[in-house]
């Protein structure tokens, strides 16, 4: 044994093992201590009820009034100890009164939360939704406002300056799909039937002290779908609604904060105003409209990667030719004076290598990814534009046509 | 974070967490006790204690500490505490036998060393006190030297010091316990 480190594994390797029963008695010993660290009273601080209250006829009424409250009291003590009277059920029952909420979303390591306005209408559907996502959830796009009413989604991109708005029902459910993941409803009812079904192991605490709220500890079985996950529900006591959602992942034999999703303003009603964006978006800001206006490039007997690079090469090909209008098109459909605005001081000279497409790097955008190198000239130096993200995908309610997405 | 989960039930009067915590770190305790003052006895004591106090705290426990370094500085504390009283009794009473570290096995003892853990505990009762506790808290716990320094009171130097005598010496009884 040599150096320090031989003497540190040394250590580590030296171990015990504990006598099983001893172990056990030695458990009891110290739960009796925690029992009765919640019971005993110094003696000195007893009252010495008896002696105090036994002198006229009014303090016996006193008296037998003490004797009352302190069998209520007894009651009260011995109620503490029945098994734990709430179920994920009330819960379940209780989101059927939820008509309207706010929600706040924290990822791990992220000081900016999510944060979403939900109503729903007499059938308990989302019928309107206000979402901000905060830069971090998407760098690329910087933070937006979704807002969801009537079939029609409309997306403020602030950074950008753009309003995006689309109703086809692709991004329908992408959007709801959002809301959904939010919406402690139908969490609760999966968890409830997750629990029917012997998926997660619940445990419910529910404290003595009537301020504190209940807390419910759902942890899946490690053969189940979410195996290393555990999430702990608050619920109020007196309504039974969700407060707090905390969602834990095991790693390195330890549960990690991956997120927390707080509950608030259940059933107040929410300003009609927060679901329109007209008073909030810049008078300047770039509008596309694509329930109105055909945008991209028809798919015809292409394959998908073939598509994606034929956007990108005409893409270019109408920047090339300064053509704003072509090339707005292909590009979610930006309007031509948007387009020249943001390109005009960069002539694209000629497209030197374009493509194969491949998979894009964020799968939820259902998109290809085509590499192109172009040369281009700004401020009087010729240049090599590389771009390794240039994003291609279906338009949302144009069946059969591709655009360019996201940033260029 | 699943200690921070574990106190905050435990704060709540949730035995399962207690029932958690006890299974989590009564070995870790028990090994940094029988490291520390070399006797089995006297370390389940310490262990017990440690526990004890612990279950009785719930009301005072904050949240926001770490769980591990709670029990760590307690179990520490408590084998000081003994040693110190140890001491006072060995002044009181001059012809009382010397304390001789054991880890003599018992029909109702609580733990059994492993052959290396056995070495450890006759190995460090041979190193004067401080450089046993700077060992084992660097070598068991991971801790820094800078925050031995701060459970020692101490500067960092002086802990450098008791570490490094305390490593050479530890290495030459742990080199003849081997050979021999």
């Amino acid at each position: 044994m040599k150096s320090a480190e031989d003497i540190k594994r040394y250590f580590q390797q030296a171990t015990l093992s504990t006598n099983p029963d001893r172990h056990e008695a030695i458990f009891e010993k110290i739960q009796r201590a925690q029992a009765e660290s919640k019971t005993t009273v110094p003696a000195s601080h007893r009252p010495h009820y008896r002696s105090n209250i036994m002198k006229s006829p009014i303090t016996k009424l006193a008296a037998a009034a003490v004797i009352i409250l302190a069998i209520g009291l007894s009651i009260n003590v011995l109620d503490k100890t029945t098994p734990a009277a709430y179920a994920l059920g009330q819960t379940v029952e209780a989101n059927h009164t939820v008509h309207s909420l706010r929600i706040t979303d924290f990822k791990s390591g992220e000081d900016e939360p999510k944060e979403f306005w939900l109503q729903f209408d007499e059938q308990g559907q989302i019928e309107s939704v206000r979402a901000y996502m905060p830069e971090w959830d998407s760098p690329s796009d910087g933070a937006k406002i979704v807002i969801w009413q009537d079939g029609k989604a409309q997306i403020w991109f602030k950074k950008k300056n753009g309003l995006l708005t689309v109703s086809e029902q692709q991004f329908a459910e992408q959007m709801l799909g959002l809301a959904r993941q939010v919406d402690p409803r139908p969490a609760m009812e999966r968890l409830y039937e997750q629990e029917k079904q012997g998926k997660v192991k619940v445990e419910i605490d529910e404290p003595s002290d009537s301020t504190q709220s209940i807390a419910v500890t759902a942890t899946y079985e490690p053969e189940g779908s979410r195996p290393g996950r555990r999430v702990v529900l608050l619920v109020d006591r007196a309504t039974k609604l969700v407060t707090a959602m905390e969602v834990f992942q095991l790693k390195d034999d330890e549960y990690q904060q991956v997120g927390r999703t707080e509950f608030h303003d259940y059933n107040q009603a929410i300003d009609p105003r927060l679901f329109t964006l007209e008073d909030e978006i810049p008078a300047d800001v770039m509008r596309v409209d694509q329930t109105t206006q055909e945008v991209g490039l028809a798919q015809g007997d292409l394959s998908d990667e073939e598509v994606a690079v034929e956007v990108a090469r005409r893409f270019f090909t109408a920047l090339i030719a300064e053509d704003y209008a072509a090339a707005g098109q292909l590009l979610e459909g930006i309007p031509a004076d948007k387009m020249q605005e943001m390109f005009g001081s960069t002539k694209v000279l000629r497209i030197i290598s374009i493509g194969p497409a491949g998979p894009h790097p964020i799968p939820e955008t259902k998109g290809l990814v085509v590499p192109c190198t172009v040369e281009v000239r700004k401020n009087g130096q010729i240049s090599e534009w590389k771009l390794d993200r240039l994003g291609v995908r279906q338009v949302y309610n144009q069946p059969g046509r591709w655009t360019i997405f996201g940033g260029i | 974070m699943e200690d921070k989960l574990l106190i905050w039930r435990f704060k709540r009067g949730n035995r399962e967490a207690l029932r958690r915590i006890y299974d989590k770190y009564h070995g870790r305790l028990l090994k940094l006790a029988v490291v520390l003052t070399g006797d089995l006895d006297t370390s389940e004591d310490i262990v017990q204690d440690v526990f004890v106090r612990f279950a009785q705290s719930a009301n005072r426990f904050g949240l926001s500490g770490s769980l591990k370094s709670y029990l760590i500085t307690s179990t520490v504390n408590c084998v000081r505490n003994r040693r110190r009283d140890n001491s006072r009794r060995r002044v009181q009473s001059l012809d009382e036998a010397d304390h001789v570290p054991s880890s003599a096995g018992r029909p109702d003892q609580w733990a059994v060393l492993s052959e290396q853990l056995e070495h450890l505990r006759s190995a460090m009762t041979c190193l004067p006190y401080e450089q046993r506790e700077v060992i084992t808290l660097r070598m068991v716990e991971n801790m820094t030297l800078g925050q031995i320094a701060g459970l020692q009171k101490t500067s960092v130097s002086t802990v450098h010091g008791r570490y490094r005598y305390g490593i050479d010496k530890l290495r030459s009884l742990l080199n003849s316990e081997v050979e021999a």
